[in-house]
Order: structure tokens, then C-alpha cells, then sequence
């Protein structure tokens, strides 16, 4: 019980469990519920970003097809009383488009990496806008259903926000299973000294092409369940600058020094923008100000104030892999604890 | 007439494209910082530009607002870009991009959402016609302007010293930095000039696109794209990269106009699986 009592997931659980009970806060049940799937989204970016330390800008697109894919196949294929096949759908879509990219740009690193990256969301973008008599174009797509499952009633947004729960808690097990694995620990061996992982025998190549499509993935199964809980999907979300927002909250919560940063960073990430686009119009403003002053004054952080304050170390500057000049990065680096 | 024309269109498109690439990729090069403010300082140009150019005319506005946009860019390096030097590309590219939405946003609810038209010229208005051929002069203005620029940035990077110093810089800071050169002012010096080339050619861009806040966004990623497909901290590569996204985009609406946005970035991972570093790209920088 002491060992389940420590475990941070424990507590995201309790947490969770409890949140549309919560008085003033049951009426944000789709908050939470977008909440939960974008925990699901960062954790499994930050599979590559923190684990591999692979700066992909293509999730954004990965979600967004995953997205579209589950409302294609509900619409075309699989008819309106389907719910789980969408789903399983925009896991393949998004796996399949993952390892298609991964496979590309696998030997690909750093600022080549992330370049082409952000160059194969504007492809997707731009088909999905163009094609609107498969994606609807700038109008989007609408009709999606949520049926009743074994049942369960799923029109009823508490009982999707608990679905999405219990997705949410699979993920995470499985995606810190996998980071605690022989297998995560090679991926921080090609993140921490890419050259001397080579000279080892990993090829790294491979490894960078197996959790760029698994953590793509993960991604699809999120945008998938996006386009369940807003019963439409449109273009916007593929937008690149939302691959650039799953970085920002990846980062802000630390996400490069802690497997729970990309939580802690979604959590204030969406939150800070519900409640500033409530607020002022050009709330644009001040989002993209903190961006700047956070990546500038906090680079490890939220999670990496924390961990370094716990171990009476001052903050550090550069946790992610230095460009590997002479034989890596020779700063030693935070390794990834809960 | 209809293809010629076209193909002079695409090559007057891709000439911009490549004065705003240049400052583009020679910020990375220098600096190994993706700077997505590139964009919103192509947009500053034109709206300094359009602020200024009804009350102190065409000419002085076109030297002025370049100056000013200078200014923006050293700015942008002192306080934003250099504390990111020799960090992960990562941190500059998020940055500069929370940078330029910021700025993007302080433009909209400075000079409203709507899009301003700025009218070419009087001595570049007009339209060449020889027999059927039809052209604007002022598309061949611009191609005029871009094409000093161009030179200019290759004479001062392959004929002068402070060039010299900018090429090592790109192959290895570290060692130009042991042999006495401030690497600190280097990059600032490339900053600023990178900034006032993307002013320029904002301002030349102003009356064919019009001025709106999100003119910067569309110049970005095209200058992206030239920059993978040239090969970095190449002045012809990104000229052939330049003319080959106008030219693509250009001709690209005569095959299949509705997917024309996308065959730059087809086109550019065509070139890259091949090339890796780029048509002309050489090895060792930002690798």
C-alpha cells in the first residue's frame, strides 16, 4: 500500500475519479475529458521528446488524423452504431502515418529532424483542407454519435469523461511500462549519447522509427477520442502551431526531466487558456509572451524546479541532448525519475 | 503568352522567397537558432512600411522602414535569441515562435484584423506590352530589388572578410570564437542584417499581397523549404531553392490548382530523401 501511495499515478487517479463530483467543477466534465485526452497526447509526445529526445512538430498532425480517421470511417464505413472501431481506426491511421514519417526521417536529427516535421504537418494540412469531398474541407466534418456500449450510455458526457478515464489509465500504465522497459532504456541511451549508443551495436535508426510510430500511434487513439467527445472534426486541429502547443505543455511541465511533466504541464497549459480566452480577445498575446519567458527562465520546468529543489541542486540549463558535436553531450544529464 | 508568363511569375515570386530565405538561413547557420520570427519580422516591414510611406512617400519610406525593422531584429537578439545559443534548436525554434504569436496578436489589436492595400509605386506602375505579352512593371521592380539583395549578400559573404568570418562561423563557431572574432557580435551582426533583408523584402511584397497581420506565416514556411531543399549556408543553393518553390507553385496552378500549396513540400521531400543535406548543402553544419 506504501508503494501504491507513492506512486504519482495514484493520486492523478483519486484525483480524476473524483473530478465531476467536485462542487462548481461538474460543469467542466468536457474540460476534464479534453484534459484527460490531451494527458494521454503529451505523454505518449513526450515517449519521443523525453525519452528519445526526437523534437517532433508532427503529433499535432498524428491527432489530427487520428481524428479525422475516426470520423471518416464512423460516417462511411462502419455505420452509427459503431463506437469502438473508430476508435481502433484512428490508432491504425495514426500508427500507419507514424511509421511512414518515422521511416523517412529515422537517420534524421535534430533541427533536420524537427524541420521535417513541421514540413510533413503542412502536407496533411494542406490535403485535409483541399480534399472536401473526403474531410469536408474548411467546413469540417459533423454527425459523429457516441452509442451505447455494453450498457453504458455514452451520449452522457460523465459517462465519457469516465471511458476517457479509464483510456487515459491504461495509457499511462502502458506508456510508463514501456519507459521502464530494456526497450525505454535504450531509447535514453540514443537520447543521452546518440554516437556512443551507435558504437555499442543499438541501432539507433531503428529504435527512433519504433517510438515515433508507436507514440504516433497513442496520438491517433487521443485525436480519435477528440473527435468523439466534440462529434465533428475540422481542419484546424491539425494546424502545426497545435504541435506546437503539445511541446510548449510538454515542456512547461518539465516533461524532459519527468515522466509526469507532460500532465502537470497540460493541466496548467489548458486551463491557462480556457481561463485567458474567456478573459481578453487577444489573450494570443500573453500566451505567446509566456512562452518566451517560461522556456527562457525555466527551461527544465516545472517538474525540473521541483527535482532539482528536492536535490539541493540549482536549476540546470540544457536537459535536452546538447547537438552532438565531439561524440555528444558530455553534460551529464537528469535522468528520468517519477 | 500564358506559360511564359507564369514562369516569369514564378521566378519574380521565387527571387522573394529567397531574399527573405537568405536572412533565414544564415541566422541558422551562424547562430544554430530555427528562428521562427523571421516570419513576423517580414510582417513588421510591411507594416512600418504602410504606416509610413502616404506621408514621407515611396522611396524614403523603403529606406526607413528597413532601418526600423533592424532595430526590431537586434532587439529580438539581445533580449530573446541569445539565450538560447548553443542549446537545443528546440528552445529557439519555441521561442521565437511564442515571439512571433505574440507579435502577430499585438498587430491585430494595434492596426485591426482587416488587410491594407498599398498601391505600387507611380514610377513602377503600369503594364509592359510587347505584342501579346502582358506584364506588371512592378513585378519587375521587385525582381530588380531581390536580385541586388541576393547579390549583395553573396558579394558580402563570399568577397569580403566579415563573409569569410559568417562561412567559418556556419562550419565551426567554437574555433572561431578561439581565434579572436566575437562570436557574440557576429551573430548579432547577422541578425540585424537578416531582419533588415526580410523588412525589405516585406515592403516589396506589400502591394502584390497586401499588408494583413498574417503575411508573415505564408512567407515562412516557403522560406523553410528552400532552406532544406538548397542545402544550408549555400547563397546559390537557396537561389535554386527560391526559384524552385515560386517556380512549383507557379506552374503548379496550371496542373492541379487546388492542391498547389502543397507541391513545395512534396517537391521538397523528393529532394531531401535524395539529397539529405540539401541540392547544395555541405556537410558539417548544424549536424
Amino acid at each position: 500500500m506504501d508503494k501504491v501511495r507513492k506512486d504519482p499515478l495514484f493520486w492523478i487517479f483519486l484525483v480524476f475519479l473524483c473530478y465531476p463530483f467536485l462542487p462548481y467543477l461538474g460543469n467542466f466534465v468536457s474540460l476534464g475529458t479534453e484534459l484527460l485526452l490531451w494527458f494521454i497526447f503529451t505523454l505518449s509526445f513526450n515517449l519521443c521528446l523525453g525519452q528519445t529526445g526526437l523534437p517532433s512538430f508532427g503529433h499535432g498532425a498524428f491527432y489530427g488524423l487520428g481524428s479525422y480517421a475516426a470520423a471518416i470511417s464512423f460516417l462511411r464505413f462502419y455505420g452509427e452504431d459503431s463506437f469502438f472501431l473508430p476508435l481502433i481506426t484512428a490508432i491504425a491511421i495514426g500508427a500507419l502515418f507514424g511509421a511512414m514519417l518515422g521511416w523517412m526521417i529515422r537517420e534524421k536529427r535534430g533541427v533536420y529532424f524537427a524541420m521535417l516535421t513541421v514540413v510533413f504537418t503542412q502536407v496533411v494540412f494542406g490535403i485535409c483542407w483541399r480534399w472536401d469531398a473526403v474531410t469536408g474541407g474548411e467546413a469540417g466534418l459533423s454527425g459523429i454519435d457516441r452509442v451505447s456500449i455494453l450498457g453504458l450510455n455514452m451520449k452522457d458526457p460523465h459517462t465519457y469523461y469516465y471511458f476517457c478515464f479509464v483510456v487515459f489509465l491504461l495509457c499511462a500504465i502502458l506508456i510508463r511500462t514501456l519507459a521502464k522497459s530494456c526497450f525505454g532504456m535504450s531509447l535514453q541511451a540514443v537520447r543521452q549519447n546518440y554516437i556512443r549508443a551507435q558504437y555499442l551495436g543499438y541501432n539507433t535508426g531503428k529504435y527512433k522509427f519504433a517510438v515515433f510510430t508507436i507514440s504516433s500511434a497513442f496520438a491517433g487513439l487521443a485525436g480519435g477520442m477528440y473527435c468523439m467527445l466534440t462529434q465533428s472534426a475540422f481542419a484546424d486541429i491539425l494546424d502545426w502551431s497545435k504541435s506546437g502547443d503539445v511541446v510548449m505543455a510538454t515542456l512547461l511541465g518539465g516533461g524532459t526531466v519527468s515522466f509526469y511533466g507532460p500532465i502537470v504541464g497540460s493541466i496548467i497549459f489548458i486551463l491557462f487558456k480556457e481561463l485567458l480566452s474567456a478573459l481578453w480577445d487577444h489573450w494570443a498575446l500573453i500566451y505567446g509572451l509566456l512562452f518566451v519567458v517560461v522556456l527562457s527562465l525555466f527551461p527544465t520546468g516545472l517538474m525540473g524546479i521541483i527535482i532539482n529543489r528536492s536535490r539541493g541542486k540549482k536549476s540546470k540549463k540544457g536537459l535536452l541532448p546538447t547537438p552532438a558535436k565531439q561524440g555528444g553531450g558530455a553534460e551529464e544529464q537528469v535522468e528520468q525519475t517519477n | 503568352m500564358l506559360i511564359l508568363s507564369l514562369i516569369l511569375n514564378g521566378v519574380v515570386l521565387g527571387l522573394v522567397y529567397t531574399a527573405v530565405a537568405l536572412g533565414f538561413s544564415l541566422v541558422l547557420g551562424v547562430s544554430g537558432v530555427i528562428n521562427f520570427s523571421h516570419g513576423i519580422i517580414f510582417t513588421f516591414g510591411a507594416y512600418f512600411f504602410w504606416a509610413m510611406y502616404q506621408s514621407i512617400g515611396y522611396l524614403p519610406a523603403m529606406v526607413l522602414a528597413p532601418i526600423f525593422v533592424a532595430g526590431i531584429g537586434y532587439l529580438v537578439e539581445r533580449v530573446i535569441i541569445r539565450r538560447v545559443y548553443g542549446q537545443d534548436p528546440l528552445f529557439g525554434l519555441l521561442i521565437t515562435l511564442g515571439f512571433a504569436i505574440a507579435m502577430e496578436e499585438l498587430i491585430r489589436m494595434i492596426f485591426g484584423p482587416a488587410a491594407h492595400n498599398v498601391d505600387p509605386p507611380s514610377f513602377a506602375s503600369g503594364l509592359l506590352i510587347i505584342g501579346d505579352f502582358v506584364y506588371s512593371y512592378y513585378r519587375l521592380f521587385i525582381a530588380g530589388v531581390a536580385i541586388l539583395m541576393i547579390g549583395g549578400t553573396w558579394i558580402l559573404t563570399e568577397k569580403s572578410n566579415f563573409g569569410a568570418v559568417v562561412k567559418a562561423g556556419m562550419f565551426n563557431s567554437e574555433m572561431v570564437g578561439a581565434l579572436g572574432h566575437n562570436l557574440y557580435k557576429l551573430r548579432l551582426y547577422v541578425m540585424v542584417l537578416g531582419s533588415a533583408a526580410a523588412g525589405l523584402a516585406g515592403i516589396l511584397a506589400a502591394p502584390i499581397w497586401s499588408v494583413k497581420s498574417g503575411m508573415g506565416n505564408a512567407i515562412l514556411m516557403p522560406s523553410f523549404l528552400i532552406v532544406l531543399m538548397g542545402g544550408l549556408g549555400s547563397i546559390p543553393g537557396t537561389l535554386i531553392g527560391g526559384l524552385l518553390v515560386g517556380l512549383s507553385i507557379s506552374l503548379g496552378t496550371l496542373v492541379v490548382p487546388r492542391y498547389v500549396d502543397i507541391i513545395p513540400y512534396l517537391l521538397m521531400g523528393v529532394i531531401v530523401y535524395f539529397w539529405p543535406r540539401g541540392l547544395m548543402g555541405q556537410q558539417n553544419i548544424i549536424e
